[in-house]
């Protein structure tokens, strides 16, 4: 067996250490970079696609393992512990938010976001994060509606985290957080809670009444009218903070925002 | 996130669970392609029995999962009376680019399981930090304290890796 370690390095002239150090860090090579270089990086952003279905095989044993010996949680929100600052909320949601659309935006959902064809507050998303048209500026929601829907539930189903999706106790702290971000948060913010809700209550019109019928864990009050109540713990028990999955623990790269498009 | 499952709450376990998983067979397959559900699904066992307990932000969560499987697949091979350091097994001719087949490594369209396939053809080092590195999200330090070298070493297994994967690249004639 001939060592190759040499030999490759003469024959790919262009690749530097530095450089393969910045490919190992996340970094998205400029595009006059090596060819080489270019096909290392797609081969690396190929390994951090998000999740298949294929991958998913075994989620139900480690959900019963889970409720075995984690439990579920009877209070969603848990006030000292998790309530998050502003600040810190803000920066995780869009940064979350930007992973998540540039992990998504490759296909399907970036052609619905440029189409001006997602539903509104997913397209308010896509306006800040990758410059999609906003909302406003596209009158043909319905016609591509059918498009939309489809890409957004295959940008689900890749498993992208972009926050805790509703449902069972975790759907009041989700009413909740929707109401505060609407009233004190990012568009960012504001989206993603809608989009895990509009998914829970079955669309976007469905989520005032699927609001208004989630029962208030151990209370009456209505949720979404607990936003005017101003829950002094309104954070949603799992806040949204999830990368797409192979996350850096080094410095922030520009990879979100530049990936190129992969399946 | 890790600390709402933590505390119980199914959905943030759920993509805890599914972004941890699809890691890991990724980086199962090419360690140990023979057993890489199994392993997997003991590494779960394992973390989820630990996850209350559990004390780290989401850094050292990786770490623990990643070392947790490597454990699990040491252990494994050992009872199988196989050295640990045996080279990995091939994957299957199906699975691999072969030189000319440009076609199956068309970049733009690149799928994950082609990238698997071409960082098995690597040495098995240099493709576990590799992997380590980029599917896992470690840094150096940790990839380092997981596989029981020393930080130089690890980027130097990693940058030899990355040059062969480019001329494999090269070799295989794909253009863009």
């Amino acid at each position: 067996m001939l060592n190759f370690s040499r030999r490759a390095r003469r024959d790919a002239p262009g690749i530097q250490d530095a450089s393969l150090a910045a490919l190992l860090a996340g970094a998205v090579p400029p595009p006059d970079a090596p060819a080489p270089l270019q096909h290392v990086a797609d081969v690396l952003a190929a390994l951090q696609a998000a999740p298949s279905g294929d991958e998913a095989a075994g989620k139900g044993a480690a959900l019963a393992q889970f409720r075995q010996r984690v439990g579920v949680s009877s209070q969603p929100i848990r006030s000292r512990r998790r309530r998050p600052t502003l600040l810190s909320s803000l920066l995780s949601a869009k940064a979350a938010a930007a992973a998540a659309v540039a992990v998504l935006g490759l296909g399907g959902v970036a052609t619905a976001a440029f189409a001006g064809a997602l539903p509104s507050a997913a397209q308010r998303l896509a306006h800040d994060t990758i410059g999609a048209p906003s909302p406003h500026a596209t009158s043909s929601a319905h016609p591509g509606r059918a498009d939309a829907s489809h890409a957004g539930a295959q940008a689900r189903h890749s498993g992208s985290p972009v926050g805790p999706s509703a449902s069972g106790a975790a759907a009041f702290g989700l009413c909740t957080a929707y109401a505060h971000a609407s009233r004190h948060g990012s568009a960012a913010q504001k989206a993603v809670a809608f989009r895990n809700l509009e998914k829970a209550a079955g669309g976007a019109a469905n989520v005032a009444s699927f609001c208004a019928s989630v029962p208030h864990p151990g209370a009456s009050t209505k949720p979404h009218e607990g936003g005017r109540a101003s829950h002094p713990t309104a954070a949603p028990a799992p806040h949204p903070t999830g990368r797409p999955s192979p996350h850096r623990s080094g410095p922030p790269s520009p990879h979100p925002t530049g990936a190129p498009s992969h399946g | 996130m890790l600390a709402a499952a933590q505390d119980g709450d199914e959905e943030a376990f759920t993509q805890l669970w599914l972004d941890g998983n699809a890691a890991l067979l990724r980086y199962l397959r090419v360690i140990a392609p023979e057993a890489a559900e199994d392993i997997a699904a003991d590494t779960w066992v394992q973390v989820i029995r630990g996850l209350p307990r559990f004390r780290g932000d989401e850094a050292a969560w990786r770490a623990w999962l990643f070392t947790t499987a490597r454990r699990r697949t040491i252990d494994k091979a050992r009872r199988r009376s196989r050295r640990p350091e045996q080279p990995i097994q091939d994957v299957p001719a199906s699975e691999l680019p072969a030189a000319g087949d440009a076609a199956d490594i068309a970049l733009e369209h690149l799928s994950t399981r082609t990238a698997i396939a071409l960082l098995a053809d690597l040495p098995p080092q240099q493709a576990e930090v590799i992997l380590l590195r980029v599917v896992a999200g470690l840094d150096t330090e940790a990839v380092a304290k997981l596989v029981g070298r020393s930080p130089g070493a690890v980027r130097v297994a990693a940058h030899r890796g990355l040059r062969r994967l480019a001329q494999i690249l090269t070799e295989a004639g794909v253009t863009l």
